[in-house]
């Protein structure tokens, strides 16, 4: 039984997810108390009735003693999870024991981070973000939030079944010599003819890479792009398996599959009938498949609206149409968060994908508008702790730098398209207020006039960016031609690949193949040395390299049907099981400041190790970690960069030097003793990492 | 002894119960339904607010969830929540507290008011509100009293400290509580030296709520109140089974797996009493019906702590226990004789030898001391006072507890017997006398059955039998310093015993406690973990600062931290690294301490 919830502060729902069993306790609660020969009322009104008294007396608790819930627990220890931002309130609800509190937390903000990459800075102005949440027109949001909702599913899967989302670090193929040439490819072939194409309608592929299934198999950047953030990444991936989900769970497509994924394009969110494949029937566990919701409408309304919702199918989107995401750009050392890109998702074959980013060529706007609203924002902060005067001003640019850029920009918008008049005469206003005769007069009295003006900052970014292309005049896009193109010339490289590529995504590498470095180091593979021969008694383990966000483990394969070397069935389901809780328990020692974590748990030894290292690999003293409250922001690099504070907080001391960050996670068999599990776990540490490993991003 | 307190002492933040049922109108103040609140200076408007607030969102919630709420969490806040019969429990702890320490504090406060006071909702009907308010105060400050923050994460008993100690004064007064059994009425007892456990025959929880604070030497009685699960584990103890079963309700199942280990004649002890004795020997018994249902006050059965109207379906209780004297007598007369004549003679035996060895040999160990001395004199003072008006004392308890003798003053006065067995919405209660002994510094308290206080005779033999031992023990109690804090060891434990819920500690708490704080922490950490994960035996975390191995058995926990030695490192994985050789060391230098972890 799950949900997430986001209500308004007059609990209005913003957007709901659910699952089926929540649904149908919803409607029994109604069923109890409805009339005979009325019907339930709609599913949104249910929710909101129901939910409506906390989410009121958490405004009340806010406003009366500044505190608020952030979580329930009943004795049949069901989880409610609150967390508010801005004004809107985020409630997740888990029923059935699947999700811990941090395991909520964690989707609360992974739902936050979705609604940045998709309505960037648009989320900074509660009043906008709730309309855009929640259009008026009731098809649009049946449709906005069918996105949203497949989005949440996708990514919950992906948290459920693929490691890399489970300790949020991307994972790349572990094939060098391919992942170099196709490297190459982008940059000298892809990337360039692109951006010296006509048809590129101003934009600027900034960045390209190929996922098979999650696994990123080539990244390339051009060379003005700023680095794309772990996060972000981990988020496109998201969005590119929410357009073509892979069946990563299933051995051997079948042809039905194949059609079913291949056929939607992108930004059509609608739900494909599941094809009733034995695959669908036996495998009752696997029940929500990436991107494919499941939602079992028992009442006869709700199908209807339900078919009511795929007639809004038509006319479907033009599939060459981009995603407009928006993406953390660092330029100069300067952060410009959520800055407008086009994403396009070319799927190439069911299972891999190419993705494209480029720079649109209004994105200059958007940091103009950042500047502001974070001028805006500083200076209402520091008004409403009570600073005044030239003390709500110090230590930013100096406001008249503002004052007469924000003129200029205005001025700029005038002959535009983009309708200003109102941000226009809140600045009049603004004007008129902080500089008068006497000087500039920084009072409380212009917070709200900032808020305004933050509100009309964001109205402005709001149609630069996300009503754009609904004008008449020609889209700004690659055009579908150029897209083609791109698409057939991956295609045609990688074709000899491919099922290569499909087969080696499953078995990156597992506990039976070699070890990475000696696939580097020797050019005959001797078959005799694997990792199980290497380090006997170790059954798993997880590198992961938080300063470039990515990881190395071996494939837990679970619905393989020759044997792994775990077996299959319940064996593998409970290792599976072992590391994922070992993950969340590591994670809650980190969260209190312990960076070394050895457990001896039933028949397993498990350990977890932190740690710094200099460029040159060169092992840093272990430095304190801070201790954080039970309802911080999820540790991880997806909704919130955990490490990259970390990292922050750790190199104060080491001024000067790149410091680098990794985590080891191995489970062994508990009769090994334990100083031959931490030799092992002190070779992997080396091994993995050795400078002769992979050409990372 | 300085030991090592939260900053300021208060563990509790909040605490307040709300009882929704007399605010069910719509124009009814909210103010109306708070019973009590802590702390009292808080203002009305912000009371309000919170238990208006948090009960409201509780309800919602457990709608939503068809289960009450049992933890809420605010951002400044942990607040564990009993919602039951209406009445609205919320107990407040700042966010470091662990959940888990903050549901035992609520709970134990509710059961401890609960032993002395019966049913809530019926002592709400039976007193005024300030003398109740007073009352949570007590308790609530009781159970907060100083004591190390490592005894909150357990939620242990805190004892003498045994090491400290001559072990023969252990089996002394193990030997006092089982000549005090020897009367049938008596059902178990404890002994407690300065509020810390000496020897305990109940089971922790029980030992927990008896454990009072001290008084004038005189011996009292309360009424105190039990939940069947409490009873039966009393009674299946291996003393005097034909008597002491005889209002024991048949329960299936024992609610507890684990026994105290018991001093000397442990004897496995047969659960099973014929069922239906109880009910054809006195069957107004059988009009306590729900309890079979309800399997303790701890974890209330879902179905009726929540959303299912009571039923009027029994008699009014207060016939419970007056519609059969005859019966009750008869049983008494067996017991006394029993008690007399088949256990009197060894009992006197036994005490004699016990109180011979003990005192032959200390009065060795003071070497004629002038500690001995005094000791001696006041035990006999006390004895002579004792005895110029103990008749008295003993009839005017006897009498049933009315709170007349001085003795009595600060006691509670006596509910209706049956007042535990007048909601049926509660898990029923069943009455059992405390009976108090205090001696200076040590108390000895046994549970006994009601009618034990209108046995002048058993009372004049369990008193007299006691009251010798009683002053030598406490005079040699009272001779023993308390250990000066030794020097800060090399290393620092902490010991759990899970089934006597005991603690053992070389944790001093000194002044600051500043190189502790890090040893606390983790140990709090790791005992939760070890609590919610069955499967785990063993785990080693190291911080920056520390490195704490834990391991546990079913019996119990045990945390090891080594002090010195650098703890410079690259947090590398290194076979050679000082944290993993502490389970090594804690095997080596627990055993001194008798833990044994081979």
């Amino acid at each position: 039984m799950k949900c997430l919830l986001i209500a308004s502060e007059s609990a209005e729902v913003l957007f709901y997810w659910t699952d089926p069993e929540f649904l149908q306790n919803v409607q029994s609660q109604y069923e109890a108390s409805q009339e005979d020969g009325q019907g339930l009322p709609a599913f949104e009104d249910s929710i909101s009735t129901l939910f409506a008294p906390i989410i009121i007396s958490c405004s009340t608790m806010v406003d009366m003693l500044e505190d608020s819930y952030a979580s329930f627990t009943t004795e049949n220890n069901h989880i409610y999870i609150l967390h508010q931002f801005d004004e809107c309130l985020y409630i997740a609800v888990n029923g059935d024991g699947e999700e811990g509190e941090g395991d909520l937390r964690r989707k609360i903000y992974v739902m936050k981070k979705m609604t940045e990459v998709l309505f960037g800075m648009v989320t900074l102005s509660s009043s906008l973000l709730r309309k855009e949440l929640r259009p008026q027109d009731t098809e649009q949001r049946a449709r906005l939030w069918k996105l949203l909702q497949s989005l949440l599913e996708t990514y919950s899967h992906l948290r459920e079944n693929d490691q890399s989302f489970l300790v949020e670090a991307v994972e790349r193929l572990i094939h060098p010599t391919l992942c170099e040439q196709c490297i190459e490819f982008l940059e000298r072939r892809l990337v360039q003819q692109l951006n010296s194409s006509a048809e590129r309608a101003g934009e600027e592929v900034m960045h390209a890479f190929i996922l098979v299934h999650t696994k990123l198999l080539a990244f390339y950047s051009s060379r003005n792009a700023s680095a794309l953030s772990t996060s972000d990444l981990l988020v496109l991936i998201i969005m590119a398996q929410n357009m073509y989900p892979s069946n990563t769970d299933v051995d051997d497509p079948n042809p039905e599959d194949v059609e079913s994924t291949s056929g939607s394009g992108p930004d059509s969110f609608y739900t494909p009938e599941p094809s009733p494949t034995d695959r669908d029937s036996s495998s009752s566990g696997d029940k929500v498949r990436g991107g494919v919701p499941v939602f079992e409408f028992l009442d006869p309304d709700v199908q209807m609206a339900e078919d009511s919702l795929r007639t809004l199918e038509v006319p479907q989107p033009d599939p060459s149409t981009p995603r407009r995401v928006f993406l953390d750009v660092s330029l100069k050392d300067v952060l410009y968060p959520m800055m407008p890109h086009s994403m396009y998702c070319l799927p190439l074959w069911p299972g891999i994908t190419l993705v494209l980013l480029t720079k649109i060529p209004t994105s200059a706007v958007a940091m103009s508008v950042y500047t502001f609203l974070e001028a805006f924002a500083k200076l209402e902060k520091r008004l409403s702790e009570g600073l005044e005067g030239s003390a709500a001003t110090r230590g930013q640019r100096t406001i008249h730098d503002v004052r007469s850029k924000l003129d200029k920009f205005i001025k700029a918008l005038g002959p535009s398209e983009i309708q200003s008049r109102q941000l226009q005469v809140d600045w009049t206003e603004f004007k008129s207020l902080a500089f008068t005769r006497g000087g500039p007069a920084f009072s409380k009295d212009l917070i709200a006039s900032c808020r305004k003006m933050t509100t009309q900052l964001c109205g402005v970014y709001r149609q630069c960016f996300l009503l754009q292309s609904g004008s008449s005049d020609i889209p700004q896009r690659l055009s579908p031609g150029l897209q083609e193109r791109a698409q057939s010339m991956v295609r045609e490289k990688l074709m000899d690949w491919k099922d290569f590529l499909l087969v080696k995504s499953k078995r990156n590498i597992t506990m039976v193949s070699y070890p990475v470095s000696r696939i580097i180091q020797l050019a005959v593979m001797p078959c005799d040395l694997t990792y199980l021969e290497d380090f006997p008694g170790l059954i798993h383990f997880i590198c992961v390299d938080r300063s470039t966000g990515q990881m190395i483990a071996p494939s837990l394969n679970l619905t393989e049907r020759n044997t792994s070397e775990l077996g299959t069935g319940p064996l593998a389901h409970f290792i599976k099981r072992k590391v994922w809780s070992l993950v969340n328990t590591t994670r809650r020692y980190l969260q209190k400041g312990f960076s070394t974590v050895t457990l001896r748990d039933g028949d397993f030894y498990f350990c977890y190790f932190l740690w710094f290292e200099n460029e040159t690999g060169f092992k840093l003293e272990a430095g304190d970690i801070p201790v954080l409250p039970d309802d911080s922001a999820p540790i991880g690099m997806l909704a919130w960069d955990y490490y990259r504070k970390l990292l922050r907080y750790y190199s104060k001391n080491h001024q000067g030097e790149v410091v680098k960050c990794y985590e080891l996670l191995t489970v062994h068999l508990g009769v090994i003793p334990a100083e031959i599990i931490l030799q092992h776990c002190r070779q992997l540490a080396s091994k993995l990492w050795e400078p002769s490993r992979n050409p990372l991003l | 002894m300085t030991e090592l307190m939260l900053p300021d002492s208060r563990r509790c933040t909040y605490f307040f119960l709300y009882d929704g049922r007399r605010v069910k109108g719509e124009g009814d103040p909210t103010r109306e339904g708070i019973c009590y609140f802590y702390p009292e200076e808080t203002p009305l408007d912000k009371q309000e607010l919170l238990c208006g607030q948090l009960a409201g969102a509780g309800r919602c919630v457990s709608e939503l969830s068809s289960s009450p709420v049992r933890v809420l969490r605010l951002r400044h806040n942990t607040f564990s929540i009993r919602m039951k019969d209406d009445f609205f429990w919320a107990l407040g702890c700042s966010v470091e507290v662990s959940t888990a320490s903050v549901c035992e504090l609520l709970d134990q406060l509710i059961n401890l008011f609960c032993f002395y006071n019966g049913s809530v909702r019926r002592s709400y009907q039976l007193n005024s509100q300030e003398t109740l308010a007073g009352r949570w105060a007590w308790y609530l400050s009781h159970l907060q009293s100083g004591s190390l923050e490592l005894h909150h994460i357990f939620s242990c008993l805190r004892t003498i400290d045994s090491t400290n100690i001559d072990p023969l004064l252990l089996l002394k007064a193990a030997l006092i509580l089982q000549a005090c059994q020897r009367c049938p009425l008596v059902a178990a007892g404890c002994i407690l030296f300065r509020g810390r456990v000496v020897s305990t025959q109940m089971s922790p929880d029980l030992t927990m709520k008896a454990r009072r604070s001290n008084g004038p030497n005189t011996v009292s009685s309360t009424t105190v109140f039990l939940t069947t699960s409490e009873l039966q584990y009393l009674q299946s103890a291996p003393v005097d089974k034909d008597f002491s079963s005889r209002t024991t309700p048949h329960k299936s199942t024992p609610t507890r797996k684990s026994r105290l280990s018991r001093t000397l004649s442990d004897t496995p002890s047969t659960e099973s009493e014929p069922s239906d004795t109880g009910s054809s020997q006195s069957p107004q018994k059988v009009s306590s019906g729900p309890r079979s249902s309800c399997s303790s006050v701890l974890s209330p059965d879902p179905s009726h702590s929540f959303a299912e109207p009571p039923t009027q379906q029994l008699e009014p209780p207060l016939s419970n226990g007056k519609h059969s004297p005859e019966a009750e007598e008869e049983v008494l007369d067996e017991s006394y004789y029993h008690s007399f004549h088949s256990n009197r003679d060894e009992a006197g035996q036994m005490h004699n030898e016990g109180d011979g060895s003990l005192f032959g040999e200390n009065s060795h160990a003071n070497g004629g001391g002038g500690d001995g001395d005094t000791a001696c004199g006041t035990v006999f003072d006390f004895i002579g006072a004792e005895e110029s008006h103990g008749d008295n004392v003993l009839q005017e308890v006897s009498r049933g507890v009315r709170g007349k003798v001085p003795g009595h003053s600060a006691e509670i006065p006596d509910p209706p017997r049956a007042a535990a067995f007048d909601h049926q919405g509660e898990c029923p209660l069943v009455p059992m006398t405390l009976y108090l002994h205090r001696v200076k510094g040590l108390v000895l308290a046994l549970l006994v059955e009601p009618h034990f206080l209108s046995d002048t005779e058993s009372m004049e033999e369990v008193y007299h039998s006691s009251l010798a031992s009683l002053n030598g023990l406490e005079a040699h109690l009272r001779s023993i310093s308390p250990g000066a804090p030794g020097p800060p060891g090399p290393y620092i434990f902490a010991h759990f015993d899970c089934i006597q819920s005991t603690l053992t500690t070389n944790l001093s708490g000194r002044a600051g406690g500043a190189p502790e704080r890090p040893f606390v922490r983790a140990t709090s950490l790791l005992h939760s973990h070890f609590c919610n994960t069955e499967t785990l035996q063993e785990a080693i975390i190291r911080s920056a600062g520390a490195a704490v191995y834990g391991t546990r058995s079913v019996a119990q926990e045990t945390y090891f931290q080594q002090h010195g030695g650098s703890l410079r490192n690259s947090g590398i994985p290194n076979h050679q690294d000082s944290a993993f050789s502490l389970p090594g060391k804690a095997r080596h230098r627990l055993l001194k301490h008798g833990v044994n972890l081979l």
